[in-house]
């Protein structure tokens, strides 16, 4: 059989013997003791421990072991021989991702096995299945791409990145009793939700929404993967995403030019600020940038091109288009305006900062003084000048404190162009 | 069968590569040398399509590495300075992956792994982890990673660091071997006595810079040979001249020459044997050893 080589690494590191028919046992003796404890039956007692175990096994295990499955490689130094192979990105990816979790997948089967013979609810089986099976291959596949996104910073410390995703579980999706709770699955249980003019059975919406977010996950490790075996992209994917979100998000919002054009510009100024965290930021590459642009190498200069950057260009047509708009209006009656072209410019600066102390001597420390910095300017200076009624001064720091789109726009560009200078002397004090 | 070409490559604040162009035929073995730092892992990684340069282009068996890197990681192997194995696999499975990953036929992993393990004398540590070896064998199970899909172009980075003499002979003569199959080597290392055994190029890099290309092993049916005189001649230059089938290289004063005469050895008798008839006083007749210490020595005095 062909199998995928780097599968059958992970299945040869992964699934021993020993492992193969340990991890049997001991589920056997927790369901046992269940067991007895469902008065010598498979009970609801069974169903739920199974579920809860299957719960814990694939998000806490599984996440770690994908995590740990590209971490390790550049902690042991065998990164370079992964990528001088044959395999391509793909291979790659979901070799390490299935490979990787077998052991806790086996394991899992166990418990779902388990589940499907102890539930007094069968009919809700299928759809539990799908949620179950899903939600852990989501986070198991963030795992991945986080763990892509940190060894690429050089951060090889795994404990904080598996609280991250495990957090990011926690609050983005429903509790763990929801889902363990086989009623959750009962067709006719679900709410009716509106996309666009469309009327979507929430379940429906649900399982796409599921999908679609494991879709991006192993995109986003795919594409993080090919960039390291060399392979030189487009940044479509990337595009695509930011498409993707705006037509996605875009169609929970009542439906208007308007508040489409809001909802693409939101996302595209998140993505910007996603973009600019996430991506490696070496001098050398802005350095090929431009000497591809004088080069007038089309091709070069759009793989070379942060994502961040193109983000932030997709953002202004929108912001514009906003800006030239009536309904402007102001926030929680504190004359904090909405002035979107100087909010895409805050987005710039913002961006700037970060990027300015990513050229310093401490880049590890760059979000950190970021997130000072943006306390600090969003926050505190501006709120001081506020209480002693210098809100003139205030929009200076914070723009969206001016009364006027102009006066915003002025002062937002102000700190703009302050930021992008002395970015430029640090970047090239770098090269 | 390597070309690289105005190659720049450059850290924050530092040109680890500047302007670097060599070729380097096929079949060879050149040794990379230069001091610490002088950018030889960088310029290795390059040509590996593992870092990317700013600027200029490698050329690799046809294939352009920097537009390419995925076609030119199939025909390299690559042994990096610091290199990692799989410490939970055995030597055998680690070779085994490395075969599949590099997309050698199944039918033909057994005698690839035979054959390198043979070759790097590790047929009987196949079953142990890379954990309970030496650094040595270690070192070899790498090197046993890096050709068992018998790539054309061989590049690595000091691959005798840490063998012991016996191995590292070994390695000079697993290098000769690999030569006579027909690959092309590019070795980077500061310790050149362990280089003089196999390499007939060298490559001297300095500050990001190459400072020489030269063959100092390059087949020819003539032979240096060193004049060593007793007692000084007047006119010794004339008199070597005079001799049929040889040709003064170099006589800087009236006591030693360096000659250029024919290889074979019948005719090398015939020479001394005119000399000798000549009445001088030859104390030394002898194949010039110009090793690559001496010749490294020589570029970095020259440069200095």
């Amino acid at each position: 059989m062909n199998l995928n080589p780097e599968f059958e690494r992970q299945l040869i590191l992964e699934c021993s013997q020993a492992r193969l028919v340990g991890a049997p046992v001991v589920l056997g003796a927790v369901f046992t003791l269940t067991y007895f404890l469902d008065d010598y039956r498979l009970g609801n007692i069974t169903a739920q421990a199974a579920l809860t175990l299957f719960m814990l096994i694939t998000l806490l295990w599984g996440t770690r072991q994908s995590l740990d499955s590209i971490v390790e490689e550049y902690r042991d130094r065998t990164w370079d021989t992964q990528r001088l192979s044959a395999l391509g990105p793909w291979q790659m990816t979901w070799g390490k991702l299935l490979g990787s979790t077998s052991m806790a997948w086996y394991c899992a089967g166990i418990c779902l096995l388990v589940h499907a013979l102890a539930t007094d609810n069968p009919a809700a089986l299928p759809l539990l299945f799908f949620y179950a099976i899903g939600t852990a291959l989501l986070v198991q596949s963030t795992g991945l791409l986080l763990g892509l996104l940190a060894v690429q910073r050089g951060q090889l410390k795994t404990g904080s990145i598996l609280i991250l995703v495990l957090v990011g579980f926690i609050v983005f999706m429903p509790s763990l009793s929801d889902l363990t709770d086989t009623a959750n699955y009962l067709s006719g249980n679900f709410q009716s939700n509106s996309w666009y003019s469309l009327t979507v059975n929430s379940q429906t919406l649900h399982q796409i929404s599921l999908f679609f977010a494991l879709f991006w996950c192993v995109m986003g490790s795919y594409r993080l993967v090919a960039q390291d075996l060399g392979l030189r992209n487009l940044p479509w994917a990337w595009l695509g995403f930011t498409l993707f979100l705006i037509v996605y998000l875009g169609g929970f919002i009542p439906s208007s030019s308007y508040s489409f054009s809001l909802a693409a510009f939101a996302v595209c100024s998140v993505l910007t600020y996603v973009g600019v965290i996430v991506e490696r930021h070496e001098p050398m590459r802005i350095k090929r940038l431009l000497d591809y642009y004088r080069q007038a190498n089309w091709r070069r200069v759009g793989e070379e091109l942060p994502l961040s950057a193109l983000s932030f260009a997709l953002s202004l047509p929108f912001a514009i288009f906003l800006s030239f708009q009536e309904q402007r209006f102001a926030w929680l009656d504190i004359s904090l305006h909405a002035y979107p072209l100087a909010i895409a410019l805050l987005v710039l600066r913002d961006c700037a900062i970060y990027l300015f102390f990513c050229y310093g001597k401490n880049p590890q420390r760059a979000f950190s003084l970021s997130l000072l910095s943006a306390a600090l300017l969003y926050g505190i200076l501006p709120g001081l000048f506020a209480a002693i009624g210098m809100t003139g001064v205030s929009a200076l720091f914070f723009p969206l404190w001016a009364d006027t789109a102009f006066s915003a726009l002025a002062c937002a560009a102000l700190q703009c162009a302050l930021i992008l200078s002395l970015l430029l002397q640090r970047w090239r004090q770098n090269i | 069968m390597i070309t690289v070409d105005k190659l720049i490559f450059e850290y924050p604040g530092l040109r680890a590569l500047d302007d670097v162009s060599f070729n380097i035929a096929a079949g060879s073995i050149t040794a990379l040398v230069g001091p610490n730092g002088a950018g030889k892992t960088t310029l290795l990684r390059c040509m590996a399509a593992l870092d990317q340069p700013v600027s200029g282009s490698i050329n690799i068996a046809g294939i352009d590495v920097l537009e390419q890197p995925r076609d030119c990681h199939r025909i390299i192997g690559y042994l990096s300075d610091f290199f990692g194995l799989y410490q939970r696999l055995t030597v055998r499975q680690c070779l085994h992956y490395v075969a599949r990953a590099q997309g050698i036929f199944e039918a033909d992993f057994a005698a690839a792994i035979d054959d390198v393990s043979r070759r790097l004398h590790i047929q009987d540590r196949l079953e142990n982890s890379p954990a309970e070896l030496s650094r040595g064998l270690r070192q070899r199970v790498a090197i046993a990673q890096a050709i068992i899909h018998k790539p054309p172009v061989v590049l690595l980075d000091e691959p005798a660091s840490g063998l012991d003499p016996e191995a590292r002979h070994e390695l000079a003569e697993l290098f000769l071997d690999l030569q006579a199959q027909g690959m092309t080597l590019l070795v980077s290392s500061h310790i050149l006595a362990e280089l003089e055994a196999y390499c007939t190029d060298m490559l001297v890099l300095r500050q990001g810079r190459i400072v020489e290309q030269v063959a100092v092993k390059a087949p020819s049916l003539f032979k240096p040979f060193k004049l060593l005189l007793a007692n000084p001649v007047e006119n010794l230059l004339p008199l070597l001249q005079s001799l049929p089938g040889i040709k003064v290289i170099n006589s800087d004063n009236k006591q030693q020459a360096l000659l250029q005469i024919d290889a074979d050895a019948a005719q090398q008798h015939r020479v001394l044997k005119a000399l000798i008839s000549l009445d001088l006083p030859v104390c030394e007749f002898a194949p010039a050893t110009n090793n690559l210490q001496d010749a490294y020595l020589q570029t970095i005095r020259q440069i200095v």
